[in-house]
């Protein structure tokens, strides 16, 4: 809708509101119009409702931001990139072994003559050193840093929305400890922590899980800073006061008027996070501290391929484009969100 | 002595800051009964809101503390209630419009769900019927159309539309005290006016009290049944609209009445605008706080602060001189020259 439309459409609003106004004021300086007959007022409050059923469909806040996300081609690339990946990693079991063989055992009879075949209609992206599909493995190794980026997010993200909202919320000691915490979270070398943690566990213990946790606990502070910062510049706002005015509890306060117009920019943080965690998960993997096989990961992928790499290039090419391609997904799909849910971008 | 339905007595709240005590409310008393409408008048600054929004519990303390005096509601005191307690009266029996109509209602939820929170949160009703019923509210305060209007978004009402959903969410559980902290100062003339005439209206049928904040003497004045005039968070006047309004007490309400632009197109009539800022609240000016810009200022002014006393009646002022006929017609001839 362009300018002078809404324009248009506030002074009709208004004009309408005058006309059906039950307590008509006289001093109000209006021109007493003709008196409207019963039909045209009736005519008329039905084109105003026409006209509300027909785009109250689509004037929802998610649905104004789905649309400006539309209009962003990087993002949307970037969002179909991702939705591919996470369905052939979901569905990877239903079709990948049969297409080109288990992925992640090795089959001594076959492994030898297998080994580095180069591309070709049953190997599209070749074979690695133990004969195994690389596509194939590519896909599960989506699905080892899909989960592990995911998981990680939703750890840090939970932590850090429920200190940021105490924080934000309740000024004073409570706030100053939790940020001080934050503090020092936040004064820790982040991956060197990561590996401290998972050198300290027996191989046997290592794996998906220590993984997604060192990472998820590790992450937590900058959302809690982010969302506190959020809380804080909405919490000014009229309609909160309103809201207690009205009798709102604190959390009613708190999660029905505050969090939706202060979560923007953890989304937008979470979902560029998302591509942070899963390059964590790499460097962990390519550490071997990270996913442990037979379990696939991109980074174990490099690991492995790196002393073959002049030979056999695409050993590292291939695991290292899906990161690559998957991280800058996360973050243009991030920068897009932000774009998407700024309020004042509204048009 | 009858109970009233809201008496404030005494009430005094000072700001704790770090550049020191700030006096926001200070020895404020008035009562206000059912129906009835109050009408606080003053410059920005003069503790009109805060004195309200004391006694709703919404300001934050600390900084803010009561220092003396009481707020009491049909008998029960607002200011020892717990936060519980209190909580419950919020919405249900004492309601409030806000200035900003504009930024008082929550962008991402639709204004249909806003004007029912309050039954929701009061009455115990579930979501749907809650709906229902802030369909009759937004017919009850002039919305066109309103069964297609409660899923509308706020961004997608006018500036007046608001301030009508926001008092249909006012009025959702009718309360018995309605405070309006100036429901029209955001708003154009044309619908100022509209607003002002639909809260009477409203008043007519609910028969809520309501105390009227602004800083227009004219929104007030065939509003109000009394008028509480403060300056520098103090009670400068306080009496029957006729009263404050035809035989005014205090110098500062007497600037009030001049400075009201006049419609008078054939006889151009200087404005008189009050001279001078109001005071810091931090600092305030020894003596009676108006003095420095109290064109009558006398000696005793600046060294003693005036006790709010009655001068006939139910009507009275914190002026040395009020009531002093001397004094009055001194400066009638001080106003000629």
């Amino acid at each position: 809708m362009t300018m002078s439309e809404h324009d248009k459409h506030e002074r009709h609003d208004e004009r309408a509101l005058v006309e059906n106004h039950p307590v008509r004021d006289s001093r109000a300086g209006l021109p007493a119009g003709p008196p409207i007959t019963e039909e045209l007022a009736h005519l008329h409050n039905d084109a105003v409702a026409d006209r509300h059923d027909n785009d109250a469909a689509g004037r929802t806040l998610w649905g104004d931001a789905w649309r400006r996300l539309r209009r962003n081609r990087l993002a949307l690339i970037a969002l179909i990139w991702l939705v591919l990946m996470v369905t052939a990693a979901v569905s990877a079991d239903l079709w990948v072994s049969r297409l080109f063989g288990d992925p992640a055992t090795i089959n001594s009879a076959t492994a030898m003559s297998n080994r580095l075949l180069s591309p070709t209609l049953a190997h599209p992206l070749g074979t690695d050193t133990m004969g195994r599909d690389m596509l194939g493995r590519l896909i599960y190794g989506a699905r080892a840093s899909l989960t592990v980026g995911l998981s990680a997010v939703v750890i840090s993200v939970v932590i850090g929305l429920l200190l940021g909202a105490l924080s934000g919320f309740y000024p004073g000691i409570t706030d100053s400890l939790i940020m001080r915490m934050t503090d020092i979270f936040l004064a820790f070398p982040y991956i060197l922590f990561c590996i401290l943690i998972l050198a300290m566990l027996p191989t046997s213990a290592r794996g998906i899980g220590p993984v997604i946790l060192s990472i998820g606990l590790l992450g937590w502070p900058s959302f809690a800073r982010l969302f506190r910062g959020s809380v804080l510049s909405v919490k000014e706002n009229d309609y909160v006061d309103a809201g207690r005015a009205i009798g709102a509890s604190d959390s009613r306060l708190m999660f029905r008027h505050i969090m939706p117009n202060a979560i923007a920019p953890v989304i937008v943080y979470a979902t560029m996070s998302i591509g942070g965690a899963i390059l964590t998960e790499a460097a962990l993997s390519f550490l071997g501290l990270g996913i442990q096989p037979p379990e696939i990961s991109w980074g174990r992928m490099i690991t492995d391929g790196q002393r073959l790499m002049d030979t056999n290039p695409g050993l590292v090419f291939w695991p290292g484009l899906m990161i690559i391609l998957t991280v800058v997904s996360f973050t243009l799909l991030g920068d897009g969100l932000r774009d998407a849910l700024d309020v004042k971008m509204k048009d | 002595m009858a109970e009233h339905l809201l008496e404030v007595d005494d009430l005094t709240m000072y700001f704790h800051t770090r550049d020191g005590v700030v006096k926001a409310v200070d020895g404020v008393s008035y009562t206000l009964d059912k129906g009835e409408t109050l009408g606080v008048v003053g410059e920005s600054g003069s503790g009109k809101s805060v004195t309200a929004l004391t006694m709703m519990g919404l300001i934050q303390m600390p900084p803010g503390k009561v220092e003396r005096g009481d707020a009491r509601f049909k008998g029960r005191s607002l200011i020892t209630m717990k936060e519980e307690e209190v909580r419950k009266i919020r919405g249900n029996e004492i309601a409030m419009i806000f200035q900003d109509p504009m930024t008082s209602l929550n962008p991402v939820y639709r204004v249909g769900l806003q004007v029912a929170e309050p039954l929701m949160i009061h009455k115990g009703m579930s979501k749907r019927d809650a709906i229902k019923q802030a369909v009759e509210l937004l017919r009850l305060v002039g919305i066109p159309n309103p069964e297609a209007r409660v899923k509308d978004y706020p961004h997608q009402f006018s500036g007046g539309m608001r301030q009508r959903a926001m008092i249909a969410m006012a009025l959702a559980c009718d309360p018995d005290v309605l405070i309006a902290d100036e429901p029209t100062t955001a708003l154009d003339v044309t619908i100022q006016a509209q607003i002002t005439e639909l809260m009477q209206e409203l008043q007519k049928r609910t028969g809520s009290a309501i105390i009227m904040i602004t800083h227009d003497l004219g929104v007030v004045a065939d509003m109000a049944d009394r008028i509480l005039v403060m300056y520098a968070g103090r009670m400068v006047e306080y009496g029957t609209t006729d009263e404050v309004f035809y035989r005014p007490l205090h110098p500062y309400t007497w600037g009030l009445m001049d400075s009201i632009p006049t419609h008078n197109l054939v006889e151009k009539s200087e404005l008189c605008p009050i001279k001078g800022q109001p005071p810091s609240l931090v600092n305030l000016p020894s003596g009676c706080s108006f003095h420095p810009r109290c064109p009558y200022a006398q000696p005793k002014c600046v060294t003693d602060v005036p006790a709010y006393r009655l001068v006939d009646g139910t009507h009275g002022a914190s002026c040395h001189f009020a009531g002093n006929p001397d004094f009055v017609r001194g400066c009638s001839l001080e106003v000629m020259v």
